[in-house]
């Protein structure tokens, strides 16, 4: 029997309930990311201006060896002894033909001191295109024909022009993507001298 | 319901399986072809000049050079990987379409992988969760129903509209029997679980007795929701389902079921028509080889036949090192083609004489005799070994035993014709009298 | 002359926002809804500058006025009229200025259609988002990508031309305009999400009031990127028409976010349930398109589109931060109050269905976002090597991700709210995966091979059969509508036409084009085959079953463009002309494909290389051509026309009832006693439950 003397005891409120924040944990999580992402965006160059970095560079160069566009054959051997700057080019390609006196002059220079041997080879065009526009370039080294696409592939060309700097011992030291000056040639045989190539 | 239907999803599911499995090749599976391991490692390889395209896609001669390397590289029995891997060494890890799964790259193939797998055990956590906890409280009130006359209030009022929200449903005809009390009796609960309804605190919040405009269903929802129910805050919640009627009358919906089976009959009979209407008609303008779909399955000497023409087109537009590659694939998959190694052999032949190099035309000199001993009645043989020995050793008498037997495999007029001068030098050298099937030049 | 109108017209636009932005600031400070009314005249002085200055643009296109520069780099005195006024679109800041006149656009029509409530501190806030995004369009126009500058130096005689892919075909005149109208219009839901939140009214249906705004926006980013998919199939030459290229995936990821709202909102409306997830997803959407628009402007990342120009990404690198963040924060605020009070009531149910969608449709616009972002993220953080991501890859998620959409689609329409069972389902989808099942099984019979191709046939048929059961079921739901309400069994019938109209049906219409499409895609990528041949003139081959013959060779030239065409008989029937074409005076060419499009498949044909004509020994040249045959390539197109034809069914009101009378109850809306004697079959209630307002609309708060 309840005893009626004994008022009830009075009603305890409910506690409130612990409120979680998902939301807002939530929330921060997606922000810290997005920021992250920001911040990566903002910071990368836009990519005209980057180079594709090629795996060759450091390591032994492919054999430089074929038919030229005049039908004769050469080839270079494993080690060559010399500098060699191989040149991908076509003869639609507008930067190539900016280029084209570059290599000229640079070949010039260095036929007479021997310690640098200028290779062109061709990409994405035909042989015979790319004789008439040697010949009318005035360039007297050799031009491989390529005409497979092989040398390409195994330097990697994506695009031309495309320069490579082999050097003496048969390495590749330095790839270039953009039409080059004979300076910046002599700039980058210079600093491969003395990095000990 | 359930019998009618049980074993019809039966029949569908095995129909299924035996369909697909048929269908999908695994029955009749075989260790995929060079062509095919080819053509799958190509869609994977970036085109080195386009943007965005494989090289199975691009027609670029870089493209073309691709290709014609993976080929190779299949040939001499390398593996996927490896082949992948040779090209990143020379273009760069980017010239792969695929991210490498090794290393940052990892990332892309985990995370979307993860974040599925997130997703779907938070959701079976959510479920399972609710199921433990019994579903008799809102999940607003999981740890005691608030005490904020607002909060209070909205959960009032989701509750009457998904009474009668459920009423409506079961009208219509879309929630069945069971599901229906079930709802019923879980929304009671609830609302009975949030307390009753403190008379002053009812002002802008008042429970309205149903939804206005549908006389019936609030008379309904109203009484058993609100009038019955929070009179009486001595009845448990748990007596509700011995006071829960259905508010409709049940009788009137088996009617409706009857008209399904006729609807199944009628599908079934028409496609069973078409069926037979539309083999007949897609299988009547085939090719040989071709399959309904139009997709040509040529057989495998169809194949050869198809690769042979491409590469005699080729040599004939004087891409001397492109028809090499045609027909040395072609051999590669046939070893044993005997006009694949005349040609190649032949080919080599002009390439070396027009870079001077001995070690081709020595190759060339033994496949045009391989090729010889393979199929002594192939004209085409006879006529480049011939040439050969002429032109390369100076040997007349042999050039002359050789052009002999091409003349006695009948070879067509045209040909003849096209190699009357070589024929003449070789007998007018080795000074025997020139056949007459030779035309004067 | 000018460009100092497009000048003017484009301070007019931005004065107009700021000066909006003020107003409005000032009356939702204050609280004064005179002061708010007055700031949505603003809007159509943003419509008029926007106006303005387009009409300049064009006219200096129209009569190649090469002063400005914009005009020499992209048109030319032989560039058709057409191309001319495509001109105004085809480069970066001719696009800035279309957004910017789209938007204005928008922004007057929504300020028209709520001008009865402009004194609502919501609305105001509204508009206040708008007119932010407004400034900073047209701001944009003032500093980085101003169309009107001019040329250095002596004004050029002649201008260069536009992009050569750009003059090819003419659905360049329609591709860019249906984008951003799609685009653009994802602004108006964002706006409202963001007024809803910041003025803690998030129990009103301003999700459902802005719905018809979004449905028309959904459509036309649909029309956009499927047009985008037609033109690049004519165009680019290697026979695909979706590369998952960035530009692309740029215009794909707002549309798959906002086609998983548009589903998950009709949630809301009813029960009120998926708050967060319909606010995040707004959210998502319209961030969304500003990084794309990032992607695609800032040169970040090289493909077809790219209009590369460097100082303009990070201005719209910043805005997006400052969307999202906003965005992101305000839910994150108010994320306690925006829980519903109840939960779906079972997973099979269309409230569970409907949040399986969102999870597959966020789920793959993740890895699309990923697919498309990591490149970036790699090169960061691995100085500068890069990796490759492409079409294998996106490829590899997209099937199983549309495969379960397809069966989604199928199972969802017949899914009754609240809750079902597995034998309500099967009794309703008997036929649907009767006829899915016989689909397989024929294909199979006929030839057909491969699992997935065969399975995106089958489950496309059963999505289509279901579809299909929604359509007959609501056709006679109206007819019998009509015939309570008294009319005579003929014209009742034909009141049958109600039944393809209204949001759900004409939803209908939209999954039968998505399955068409989806079938297609299937086809032509499963089925593909590529080949080249080597032809001589004359000379005839067969591929893939059909029959090319190399008839002969013309020239084709007109003021812009000059090309030299082979002539090819396709079939004995058909000739197509592929062509290597070249603009202007430029020496770069393009080829220009030739397709032969039937019911069955495609026959792609381009000249791959012609011979030279130096070619000695006398044998005939021999030209050679790429071709690709793609089955049902067709059904893409016809489904994109079914998809854009559904979304205007489902834009006309339906049967209009009261929200809350009971599914039955006729057109008239006075609500009968329920009668037993009518067949009154499984109805469809989506239709009611469309309009049927959420928990709490129009009680008082």
């Amino acid at each position: 029997m309840t005893d009626l003397a004994t008022p009830p005891a009075p009603p305890v409120p409910p506690s409130p309930p612990p409120t979680r924040h998902t939301a807002r944990w939530a929330g921060l999580l997606i922000l810290v990311v997005a920021a992250g992402l920001i911040a990566v965006l903002a910071t990368r160059p836009p990519a005209t201006v980057s180079e594709v970095q090629n795996p060759l560079v450091g390591h032994a160069s492919p054999r430089i060896s074929g038919t030229t566009v005049d039908g004769s054959t050469f080839s270079l051997p494993a080690v060559p002894g010399k500098f060699v700057v191989v040149n991908f080019f076509a003869s639609w390609c507008i930067p190539c033909q900016s280029e084209g006196p570059n290599l000229v002059q640079f070949n010039f220079e260095h036929q007479q001191s021997g310690d640098a041997q200028l290779v062109s080879v061709v990409f994405d065009d035909s042989a015979s295109n790319a004789r008439d526009y040697q010949a009318k370039l005035g360039a007297t080294w050799p031009t491989l024909a390529d005409s497979g696409g092989d040398l390409a592939l195994a330097f990697g060309v994506r695009e031309s022009p495309s320069t490579f700097l082999i050097a003496p011992d048969g390495r590749v030291v330095a790839y270039i993507v953009a039409p080059v000056t004979a300076a910046d040639l002599d700039q980058l045989i210079a600093r491969a001298k003395a990095t000990g190539a | 319901m359930r019998s009618r239907h049980f074993p019809l999803w039966t029949l569908l599911g095995v129909a299924l399986v035996v369909a697909l499995v048929v269908g999908s090749g695994l029955l009749s599976s075989s260790p995929p072809t060079a062509a095919q391991r080819a053509s799958a490692i190509e869609s994977v390889i970036r085109c080195p000049t386009c943007e965005d395209l494989s090289v199975a896609e691009s027609s670029a001669p870089t493209a073309v050079t691709v290709r014609a390397t993976v080929r190779q590289l299949i040939a001499e029995g390398r593996s996927d990987q490896q082949i992948e891997d040779y090209l990143s060494a020379r273009y760069g890890s980017s010239i792969v379409l695929d991210p490498p799964a090794s290393g940052w790259s990892l990332l892309v193939w985990v995370l979307p992988v993860a974040a599925g797998v997130i997703a779907a055990g938070l959701v079976v956590a959510v479920v399972a969760r609710r199921r433990r906890r019994g579903t008799d409280v809102l999940d607003a009130d999981v740890r005691g129903p608030s005490t904020d006359p607002v909060a209070l209030a909205e959960r009032r009022r989701f509750l009457t509209q998904s009474l009668s929200d459920a009423d409506a449903e079961y009208l219509a005809g879309d929630l069945s029997d069971a599901d229906y009390l079930s709802l019923r009796q879980r929304d009671l609960a609830r609302l009975a679980a949030l307390g009753p309804v403190a008379t002053s605190a009812d002002g802008p919040g008042a429970v309205t007795a149903g939804t206005p405009g549908s006389s019936e269903l609030s008379a309904v929802s109203g009484a058993t929701a609100t009038g019955t129910l929070l009179d009486d805050p001595d009845r448990v919640a748990g007596d509700v389902d011995a006071r829960v009627e259905p508010s409709v009358d049940l009788t009137d919906r088996a009617r409706r079921r009857g008209r399904n089976k006729w609807f199944l009959v009628a599908a079934v009979g028409c496609f069973a028509a078409a069926l037979a209407l539309a083999v007949p008609v897609f299988s009547s303008h085939r090719l040989p080889g071709q399959s309904a779909t139009g997709s040509i399955d040529l057989s495998p000497s169809q194949q050869v036949q198809r690769s042979l023409d491409q590469a005699a087109a080729v040599e004939n537009q004087d891409q001397l090192g492109e028809a090499a590659q045609l027909y040395q694939s072609i051999l590669d998959a046939n070893p044993d083609n005997e006009v694949a190694l005349a040609q190649l052999g032949w080919l080599e032949y002009r390439i070396g004489q027009q870079g001077a190099s001995t070690t081709l035309l020595n190759d060339a000199r033994a496949k045009l005799n391989q090729a010889a001993v393979l199929n002594p009645g192939d004209y085409a043989v006879h006529l480049y070994l011939g040439t050969l020995l002429l032109q390369l050793d100076g040997n007349a008498a042999e050039a002359v035993a050789q052009f002999t037997q091409f003349l006695a495999d009948r070879p067509p007029a045209s040909v003849v014709a096209q190699a009357a001068s070589v024929l003449r030098q070789a007998y007018l050298a080795a000074g025997r009298p020139i056949p007459s099937q030779i035309p004067t030049v | 002359m000018n460009g100092t109108l497009g000048h003017i017209g484009v301070l007019l636009g931005f004065a107009g926002a700021v000066v909006g932005i003020v107003v409005l600031g000032v009356g939702l400070a204050r609280g004064r809804t005179n002061t708010l009314r007055g700031g949505q005249v603003y809007a159509p002085v943003i419509l008029l500058g926007g106006l303005v200055a387009v009409v300049a643009m064009e006219h200096a296109l129209i009569t190649h006025d090469f002063s400005l520069s914009y005009v020499a780099q992209n048109n030319s005195r032989e560039t058709p009229w057409l191309y001319s006024i495509t001109g105004l679109w085809s480069a970066l800041a001719g696009s800035i200025l279309l957004w910017g006149v789209v938007l204005g656009g928008y922004a007057t029509a929504m300020v028209w259609r709520f001008r009865k409530r402009a004194g609502d501190e919501l609305v105001g806030w509204a508009t206040l988002v708008v007119y932010v995004v407004s400034a900073f369009f047209f701001g944009l126009m003032l500093g980085p990508a101003d169309p009107f500058t001019h040329v250095v130096g002596a004004i050029p005689a002649d201008g260069t031309g536009p992009n050569s892919l750009l003059q090819d075909n003419p659905l360049v005149l329609i591709h860019p305009p249906m984008l951003y109208l799609g685009l653009v219009g994802f602004t108006l839901p964002f706006a409202f999400a963001i007024a809803s939140l910041i003025t803690g009214r998030l129990d009103e249906d301003w999700q459902g009031e802005t719905r018809r705004w979004t449905l028309f926006a959904w459509a036309f980013l649909s029309m956009g990127i499927l047009l985008g998919a037609w033109w690049s199939y004519q165009v680019l030459g290697w026979g695909g028409f979706w590369g998952w290229d960035p530009v692309e995936n740029a215009a794909l990821l707002p549309w798959l976010v906002g086609t998983a709202y548009l589903h998950s909102v009709m949630v809301q409306q009813r029960r009120g349930l998926l708050r967060i997830w319909n606010l995040s997803l707004v959210v998502a959407a319209f961030s969304l398109t500003i990084l794309g628009t990032f992607l695609t402007r800032s040169g970040v990342l090289e493909s077809v589109h790219s209009f590369s120009e460097s100082t303009i990404g990070p201005l719209l690198l910043g805005f997006f931060g400052l969307v999202l963040f906003t965005g992101v924060g305000l839910i994150a605020w108010r994320g306690d109050r925006l829980r519903s009070a109840g939960g779906i009531d079972s997973p099979i149910s269309r409230e569970g269905a409907f949040l399986a969608n969102n999870l597959l449709f966020v789920g793959f616009a993740f890895v699309v976002l990923l697919g498309t972002v990591f490149p970036l993220l790699y090169e960061a953080l691995n100085n500068g090597t890069q990796v490759g991501i492409g079409a294998p890859y996106f490829n590899r998620f997209f099937v199983p991700v549309g495969l379960a959409l397809l069966f989604l689609m199928a199972v969802a329409p017949a899914l009754p709210w609240r809750k079902s069972s597995v034998e309500v389902m099967r009794g309703r989808l008997a036929v649907p995966a009767a006829i899915g099942v016989l689909v397989v099984v024929v294909c199979v019979l006929a030839g057909v091979h491969g699992i997935e191709p065969l399975l995106a046939f089958g489950l496309g048929a059963f999505a289509a059969a279901s579809a299909g059961r929604s359509l007959v079921l609501s056709v006679r739901g109206s007819v019998r509508a009509a015939r309570v309400g008294g009319a005579s069994t003929g014209r009742a019938a034909l009141s049958g036409w109600r039944g393809f109209v209204g949001r759900a049906n004409g939803g209908m219409v939209v999954h039968i084009g998505v399955v068409v499409v989806a079938i297609g895609l299937a086809a032509a990528t499963s089925y593909l085959q590529r080949g080249t041949l080597h032809l001589a003139k004359g000379q005839s081959t067969t591929f893939a079953g059909h029959t090319v013959e190399f008839v002969g060779t013309r020239v084709v030239t007109s003021p812009s463009r000059s090309s030299f065409q082979a002539v090819l008989r396709v079939d004995g029937r058909g000739m197509f002309y592929p062509a290597v074409t070249q603009f202007g005076a430029g020496t770069s060419t393009v080829g220009t494909p030739a397709i032969d499009s039937g019911w069955r498949d495609d026959v792609y044909l381009t000249i791959n290389n012609i011979p030279q004509s130096s070619s000695g020994s006398g044998t005939t040249t021999v030209w050679t051509f790429g071709v690709v045959e793609q089955p049902l390539v067709m059904w893409l197109w016809i489904g994109a026309g079914l998809i854009g034809f559904g979304s205007i069914l489902s834009a006309i009101p339906g049967r209009r009832r009261r929200p809350t009378d009971p599914v039955s109850a006729p057109v008239s809306g006075v609500a009968p006693p329920p009668d037993p004697e009518l067949d009154r079959d499984t109805g469809s209630p989506d239709d009611a439950s469309d309009d049927r307002l959420p928990v709490g609309a129009g009680d008082a708060p």
